[in-house]
């Protein structure tokens, strides 16, 4: 196996020169091993094998992500049958900077930012996978924005009388939070007692799994719930024995406005949902022993532009004050060999039927026409 | 009885003429109009008989006319004696401003032989007995020149005649015919101040044919002359320009395009790998929608020159489709530059160098919309 990768690797760093030159015709066949095969999904994903998918088996899917893949990603999973992510340099920078952090000093944030369909979300689900297996505690959080939108139901919060609770949001992230992270739940031990109600509480000492039990019983007190179990990670996690990652998808909701009105028609600010707070809380850098990975979203965002990309603009003078001293990861569209890659893979598992499509001039369409952008390219791959 | 004969012979001056019948005892002359053609209600002013405004009138319009000229300079504070009709009109739209949207509205001051049409003088003496010998053909400007063009003819061949007998060769001075067109039937009917018929003109132009084709025929190039016009627009060939290279020495073209009513300046890059800017802006931004982005693709897959371009754009006006749209005709154009003219005509029969000449049409009154009527109710 080690000399096949040695041997790759050579194949590999003749590369460029391989598809520079436009006499050279490649099959299919090889082009497919030298630039898209699947690598198995080892951890140790560096620079040379940049550009080339690698695949993650379903159970492994259903385990890590059960919240956090994008729409139509699951969907390309549920067609090929397998799950394929790209790597991509974003990615392999952030594995670099984790694996070179120091986990006695403060948590680092690192934001990532980019242009509407570059693959940020991607990017991130990449990053858990990649900590997932190591052994992290994740703590994923697919949308922000879902929490500070469309909320049915609002109720008033029963430990603070000015916040409010959202059941609903709160559950389905516990019920998605104990699918991932089932033995941590067993590891983590409360380290006071918390009242739920009248006649529930939960001892000290006692499993975190019973505090997400609880809340998913109790629907009432599942964002409080929520609250304990984050600050339960966050009190424990320098102690040392587990690394936490916690990773936020749409960071701008939790400082921008929301769209939920209370009873009297008054807007209500991001601070007084239960779940902001909390996860406010997580975002600041005053615990160790692990990081914060993040992503900006300007297509869940509210009362944005469709133009804002920067993190100042779309955190808000607020948001960039909080999360200060962040390390930003621009995640560019695809490059000339990040999109060859993509196309061969598409290609490989026949999901390009157009005659013309298989051309060289039809490749080279495909690339003006989305603009190397992942998501212009993965729309105008459908109907083909 | 000679009034009555005289109208008769008016009348008969026309083509299809009226029938008249003179009704009535001896006494009563009065002329009852039984039959009319459609020739006869169309008014031709230059052969309406004989002229409605006598020399004598005419000549005083024109002193009235030169007398206003100099009163309108002296108003104006110019010199009389070098004001011209251009001033004069100048003048004339200061002193009287006027919103009507037809120029022949307004109010124009022009010399009397632009304003009184020219009309033909009234063609016999007071015997009654006509001035020119063709007077009874009917037609008789159209014959006269028929016989003077056919004297003309019959010189040159005597010429050539001499010349032959002479042994010299004729001389092969061919008149350059190729930026000169004959008078069309409208002018000749103008020259002649009579009606013809196609037939006469086709006639008469054949004759001038046969004189100028003719060798030796160069003798009678004034009379000719009289009868030709020059076409000054000539077809021209479009130039393509050739490519100028900037400062880092990459070859580019400029191209414009309009469509609508949007306008497109567009500078191509050569080597380059696809990039489109618009005033600024990344072209996934700014063309969201895959319809425009395909009419930008469209000239640069034609050639197969897909990747090869770098392109930086700039366009006003419109709505997205026809800035689009605008911007494909500019890149075509701009692209001229960097093919072979073979390609360049395949382009061009493609369609991608025409512009569009469809606009909005224009809404009319009585209608909701250009072509939508409004709702039919039957009562």
């Amino acid at each position: 196996c080690c000399s096949g990768s040695h041997l790759l690797v050579l194949i590999e760093r003749s590369l460029p020169s391989l598809l520079g030159a436009e006499e050279v015709r490649l099959s299919n066949q090889t082009i497919w091993s030298l630039t898209v095969c699947n690598l198995p999904s080892q951890a140790n994903h560096t620079e040379h094998h940049e550009g080339r998918h690698y695949s993650i088996p379903l159970e492994e899917v259903k385990a890590v992500f059960p919240h956090g893949l994008p729409y139509r990603f699951q969907q390309q999973v549920k067609t090929f049958n397998e799950a394929c992510l790209m790597v991509r340099k974003p990615a392999l920078e952030l594995f670099t900077y984790l694996k070179n952090s120091n986990f006695a000093h403060p948590a680092v944030r690192y934001v990532i930012y980019g242009e509407r369909g570059t693959g940020k979300t991607m990017t991130l689900c990449h990053v858990v996978h990649y900590c997932a297996r190591q052994g992290w505690l994740v703590l994923h959080i697919p949308d922000a924005h879902l929490w500070v939108k469309n909320c049915k139901e609002l109720m008033q919060s029963s430990y603070k009388k000015e916040r409010l609770d959202q059941p609903l949001q709160a559950s389905s992230w516990l019920k998605n939070f104990k699918t991932s992270n089932e033995h941590f739940l067993k590891e983590i031990k409360t380290q006071q007692k918390y009242v739920w109600g009248k006649r529930e509480s939960t001892e000290q000492g006692r499993p975190l799994g019973e505090v997400v039990e609880q809340g998913l019983a109790r629907v009432r007190s599942a964002s409080d719930a929520v609250g304990v179990v984050l600050k339960e990670i966050k009190q424990q996690c320098h102690l040392g024995s587990f690394r936490v990652l916690v990773a936020v998808d749409g960071v701008n909701a939790l400082w921008g406005r929301t769209t939920l009105k209370k009873e009297d028609k008054s807007p209500v600010s991001p601070e007084e949902l239960t779940l902001v707070y909390n996860l406010r809380k997580m975002m600041m850098n005053n615990w160790n022993g692990g990081a914060i990975v993040t992503t900006l979203s300007q297509t869940g965002s509210l009362f944005k532009p469709s133009s804002a990309y920067l993190p100042h603009e779309l955190l808000g003078k607020e948001g960039f004050d909080a999360l200060d001293p962040f390390v930003p990861v621009l995640v560019p569209n695809y490059s000339q060999r990040e999109f060859e890659s993509c196309y061969h893979y598409y290609l490989h598992r026949k999901w390009l039927q157009h005659e013309q499509a298989r051309t060289e001039a039809g490749k080279e369409e495909l690339r003006f026409l989305s603009g190397s952008n992942p998501q212009q390219l993965e729309r105008l791959a459908g109907p083909l | 009885m000679a009034a009555a004969m005289r109208r008769l012979l008016r009348a008969g001056g026309r083509r299809g003429a009226a029938l008249v019948v003179a009704a009535g005892g001896t006494r009563s002359q009065t002329l009852r109009l039984i039959y009319t053609t459609t020739a006869a209600w169309k008014k031709n002013v230059a052969a309406s008989g004989p002229e409605k405004y006598t020399e004598a009138f005419i000549k005083k319009q024109i002193e009235e006319f030169n007398l206003g000229k100099r009163h309108l300079a002296n108003m104006m504070g110019e010199d009389p004696e070098t004001f011209t009709q251009e001033d004069i009109d100048r003048a004339i739209a200061y002193l009287f401003p006027s919103g009507l949207f037809d120029k022949r509205a307004r109010p124009m001051m022009k010399h009397p032989t632009e304003i009184f049409p020219e009309q033909r003088k009234i063609q016999w003496g007071e015997d009654g007995r006509p001035f020119h010998f063709l007077f009874y053909t009917g037609k008789q400007s159209y014959y006269s020149l028929m016989h003077d063009t056919y004297e003309k003819l019959l010189n040159v061949q005597k010429h050539q005649d001499q010349m032959a007998a002479q042994d010299l060769p004729p001389q092969k001075e061919k008149k350059n015919l190729v930026g000169s067109r004959w008078l069309t039937k409208t002018e000749l009917e103008e020259m002649l101040l009579e009606k013809l018929s196609d037939d006469d003109y086709s006639r008469f132009i054949q004759l001038l044919q046969k004189l100028v084709t003719s060798p030796c025929g160069n003798i009678e190039e004034n009379y000719i002359k009289k009868f030709s016009r020059e076409i000054s627009a000539q077809l021209q060939k479009v130039v393509i320009e050739p490519l100028k290279h900037d400062d880092r020495g990459v070859a580019f073209s400029t191209g414009e395009g309009e469509r609508k009513t949007s306008r497109a300046t567009v500078i191509v890059y050569d080597n380059g790998t696809g990039k489109i800017t618009v005033n600024g802006i990344d072209v996934l931004h700014y063309f969201p929608v895959l319809q425009d982005r395909e009419q930008l693709l469209f000239p640069f897959q034609f050639l197969d020159r897909v990747g090869k371009h770098d392109m930086v754009c700039t366009v006003s006006g419109g709505g997205r489709s026809s800035q689009a749209g605008a911007i494909r005709l500019a890149s075509a154009k701009a692209l001229r530059s960097f093919v072979t003219e073979k390609e360049v005509e395949f382009m061009r029969q493609a369609g991608l160098l025409t512009v569009d000449p469809r606009v909005k049409e224009r809404k009319k009154p009585g209608q909701e919309g250009a072509r939508r009527k409004f709702t039919w109710k039957k009562r």
